[in-house]
């Protein structure tokens, strides 16, 4: 209507504001791929200065390299992690969630990067779970881990109102159907896939079924397309509370204070714990001074009273955080375990 | 049905309090920007904006990323119509019917349709959403990996209609996206597929590369071909208004419920999103709608189909989220980090201690709409101004934005690369009459449907019958299968019943 009338002066005006829009887009783009793009350019010229021992560390913003999607539980403990470290380091960390191939998409861009400290990343025990189960594109020896932040023991829940009852309901029923009964897992050669091949191997058959989205698995059992679910306390916890779903039984050495009345796996002669854990890893090669810069780090930001609440909220042990040797060490017996196990099923 | 109308006063009041007004509209604002931005997928913008919800209140929090989601459905039809670029996958169905209106100079008529579905289609999820949203959870529950596999199947059989040329051309299109769909390390099994031993290939091929690739690097290097003389866009600068008329609205009312209902069970399934519901619902509309023989020359029913059923997935992926704490979608999981990083699970409980923020946010979400429809309806008219600058000046930036877009996906020069090498096979396959809809098509639905088959494969013993024996993926893939059979057949039954009569067309 006005557009036609007013002229070429108009429409000159027109112009330009359109102009100035497109560069402000422009302009947006190119901050918000900044974040990222700042970081790639920074890791990869980092051989100089910044590498040098006695440098203060950290004087540019760090990558933070999440191997899984936003919203998940290594999501939240990295963005947790990122938003206290900000404050203690001075410096940001960008999360960047890099998911795909049960991390190792993520592990993948890490391992490209420069061994300067500029990229950590989160490493959980479904990753770690690879190096045992497959052949995955990096070695134990190309990572050295920071600390470990989160450890909570895993359980199989069912459906409120299932026919299984107990875990002797659980095990009757397998044995006298073996590979019947469905239970909802992340994965082929997860730590989930690992303890059903245990099981296995003690007559307990089951079929594991992999779903890849945390959403679509909790949905098979709410809605009853699967029998059990594999899984952390913390991640089911609002289907606990709200007495949607009860667990039958915990992998665990000995009961969990939070579930006095659940049988654990060493009870019922089942020697199988293998506990989730998440951790803060960089590159193997990356100074010493500079993990234990960040060490020290991690360790005020996990006895926050905000962390705690977390690890509470998250069912996690209170003996969760463990500095970088005691990781590295668990991290080499926790492969080891696996490993026995998994070639015991081939 | 009182209590509802209280409770929801309630929360349009708290909605409208001056700070979760503003937070709304720049949650509006930035969801527009990500929709118009190819490789920044609308969930990238709702993860990108997490961190600033930190210091907020969780209803705020929520009412923020709630807009970025909402309007990241609607931004990229945007550039899709005007430019060909398409900002989210979403978008993709508008390229096959809004860009040739555009064409026709009728791009603020295209842009109106797309207003008109994203409001009404968001208003209908948003009724469901609040008023019958506990019974729609539990059909949502009732999906599972079959539906899942039924649901993705119908988009990738409906394609193969898609464009004009022939079928077997679009096929061969088709399983070629299928093909790219399937490099790098497998969900399932973790196998490595056609990597070669290389770690670019063994991160597989995102499918905004393809998209962006196949779509706007090739329409530009088309143009370039062409000299940019295209002389259809200097039309454009006379288009008065914009909306569809109420005459016109009755004449889809058809497709506008259909599409609507679409989205919002498809947003509801944890397994499909806001993209599977817009290429399902195209492909329903293109193989049973009134005017389906006219569909990818520009009709409304394909706007309308697609970014209704788009902009209805996100009611229904709210539900399933406020009522269960199950996320329908990936923008939906992202929020329901955002929930938990604020202490607060989602489910049945919220619904008893906290009634008035769920409120507040079913009606920020319905405030939410209207504002997104009203800085809609006021950029129609400056951005299709937009078609008046030369189009080598567009073209350019259409470059940048594509770079920008492929880079910013992982963070990686190789997916830039890697669109180019697609805008390349996009424009030879246009030039040689392969229609490009299929390839991308199957590289978006592809890693959904193989991920859901295996799944199945697992869950049910290897036993297809499962997909037809269960009663919704049943009606589904019949649906899908006859759809496929009438497009495969008719040529051929065409063919049969002219032959003795026009033997000399041959």
């Amino acid at each position: 209507m006005k557009i036609m009338t007013e002229g070429k002066d108009w429409r000159r005006k027109m112009g330009k504001l359109v102009a100035v829009l497109s560069l402000f887009t422009v302009f947006l783009a190119v901050i918000l791929a900044g974040c990222g793009q700042g970081q790639q350019a920074g890791s990869s010229s980092g051989g100089g200065g910044a590498n040098q021992p006695g440098t203060k560390y950290p004087t540019r913003p760090i990558e933070f390299i999440v191997p899984w999607g936003a919203g998940g539980g290594a999501d939240q403990l990295a963005r947790t992690c990122a938003e206290k470290l900000d404050k203690i380091l001075n410096v940001s960390l960008p999360v960047v969630n890099v998911p795909g191939a049960t991390g190792g998409t993520g592990m993948t861009k890490l391992l490209a990067a420069s061994a300067d400290g500029y990229s950590i990343a989160i490493y959980i025990a479904d990753t770690h779970a690879l190096l045992a189960t497959s052949k995955p594109s990096w070695k134990l020896e190309d990572i050295t881990p920071v600390a470990r932040m989160i450890k909570a023991p895993s359980f199989l829940f069912v459906k409120q109102d299932s026919p299984i009852k107990t875990w002797q309901d659980f095990e009757k029923m397998t044995r006298e159907k073996p590979g019947q009964l469905k239970v909802s897992t992340l994965g082929e050669g997860s730590v989930d896939d690992i303890t059903l091949a245990y099981l296995a191997g003690k007559g307990i058959k089951v079929t594991g079924v992999p779903y890849a989205q945390p959403s679509e698995r909790y949905v098979s059992i709410l809605g009853g397309h699967a029998d059990a679910l594999y899984e952390q306390a913390g991640d089911v916890r609002q289907y606990l509370e709200s007495k949607q779903m009860r667990p039958i039984i915990v992998f665990n050495e000995e009961r969990y204070p939070a579930f006095p009345d659940v049988p654990c796996s060493k009870e019922l002669g089942y020697d199988i714990f293998l506990p989730q854990f998440r951790s803060i890893i960089v590159r193997a090669g990356t100074d010493e001074q500079k993990i234990k810069t960040l060490a020290e780090a991690l360790k005020k930001v996990y006895d926050t009273p905000e962390y705690q609440k977390f690890l509470e909220q998250q069912y996690a042990t209170k003996d969760s955080y463990l500095g970088p040797e005691d990781a590295a060490r668990m991290l080499k017996q926790e492969v080891d375990n696996m490993k026995a196990i998994w070639e015991k099923k081939q | 049905m009182v209590e509802i109308l209280q409770n929801l006063g309630a929360g349009l009041w708290q909605a409208l309090s001056p700070l979760n007004l503003i937070l709304l509209f720049i949650g509006l604002i930035a969801g527009l920007i990500v929709g118009v931005l190819p490789g920044l997928t609308l969930v990238m913008g709702v993860v990108l904006l997490l961190p600033f919800t930190y210091p907020m209140a969780t209803t705020q929090a929520i009412v923020l990323l709630t807009a970025v989601y909402l309007a990241g459905t609607y931004g990229g039809a945007f550039t899709s119509i005007l430019f060909k670029i398409p900002g989210e996958p979403i978008h993709v169905p508008l390229l096959w019917e809004g860009y040739p209106m555009a064409r026709r100079g009728e791009a603020a008529q295209a842009l109106g349709w797309t207003l008109f579905a994203a409001l009404g289609g968001g208003l209908f999820s948003w009724l469901l959403m609040v008023l019958i949203s506990q019974p729609f959870a539990r059909v949502a529950l009732s999906f599972s990996t079959p539906e899942y596999f039924a649901i993705v199947f119908l988009g990738l059989t409906s394609v193969v209609v898609l464009g004009t040329g022939s079928v077997q051309r679009a096929v061969v299109s088709l399983l070629l996206g299928l093909l790219v769909a399937t490099v790098g390390v497998d969900d399932v099994y973790g196998a490595e597929r056609f990597a070669f031993g290389s770690p670019l290939l063994r991160n597989g091929i995102d499918y905004l590369t393809v998209m962006v690739g196949a779509y706007a690097v090739a329409e530009v290097l088309a143009r370039l071909e062409e000299g940019f003389s295209s002389a259809t866009l200097q039309k454009v600068g006379g288009v008065k208004t914009a909306l569809p008329t109420l005459g016109q609205m009755r004449r889809v009312l058809s497709t506008f419920f259909r599409s609507s209902i679409i989205g919002a069970i498809i947003g509801a399934v944890p397994g499909a999103g806001a993209t599977v519901a817009s290429f399902v619902s195209y492909g329903v509309e293109k193989q049973y709608g009134k005017r389906r023989k006219e569909m990818g020359k520009g009709v409304p029913e394909g706007i309308v189909a697609s970014q209704g059923a788009a902009t209805a997935s996100v009611g229904g992926a709210l539900i399933p989220l406020l009522t269960l704490g199950i996320p329908g979608s990936g923008a939906t999981a992202v929020i329901l980090g955002a929930f938990l990083l604020h202490g607060v699970q989602p489910g049945p409980q919220v619904f008893q201690t906290s009634l008035d923020s769920i409120y507040t946010i079913y009606a920020s979400v319905l405030v939410g709409l209207f504002l997104m429809s009203l800085i809609g309806y006021l950029a129609v008219k400056p951005l299709v101004r937009v078609m008046d600058f030369p189009e080598a000046v567009t073209s350019a930036f259409i470059m940048v934005l594509c770079f920008i877009g492929a880079f910013t996906i992982r963070n990686n020069i190789t997916d830039v690369w890697m669109m180019v090498g697609f805008g390349v096979i996009g424009y030879i396959m246009e030039r040689y009459n392969y229609p490009v809809a299929p390839l991308v098509l199957g590289t978006i639905l592809g890693p959904l449907a193989e991920r859901a088959f295996m799944t199945t494969m697992i869950s049910y013993a290897n036993d297809w019958t499962v997909f037809f024996r269960r009663p919704v993926s049943g009606v589904v893939m019949v649906i899908a299968i006859i759809g496929l059979l009438y497009t495969l057949l008719s040529p051929w039954l065409q063919k049969r019943k002219e032959s003795p009569l026009l033997n000399k067309n041959c």
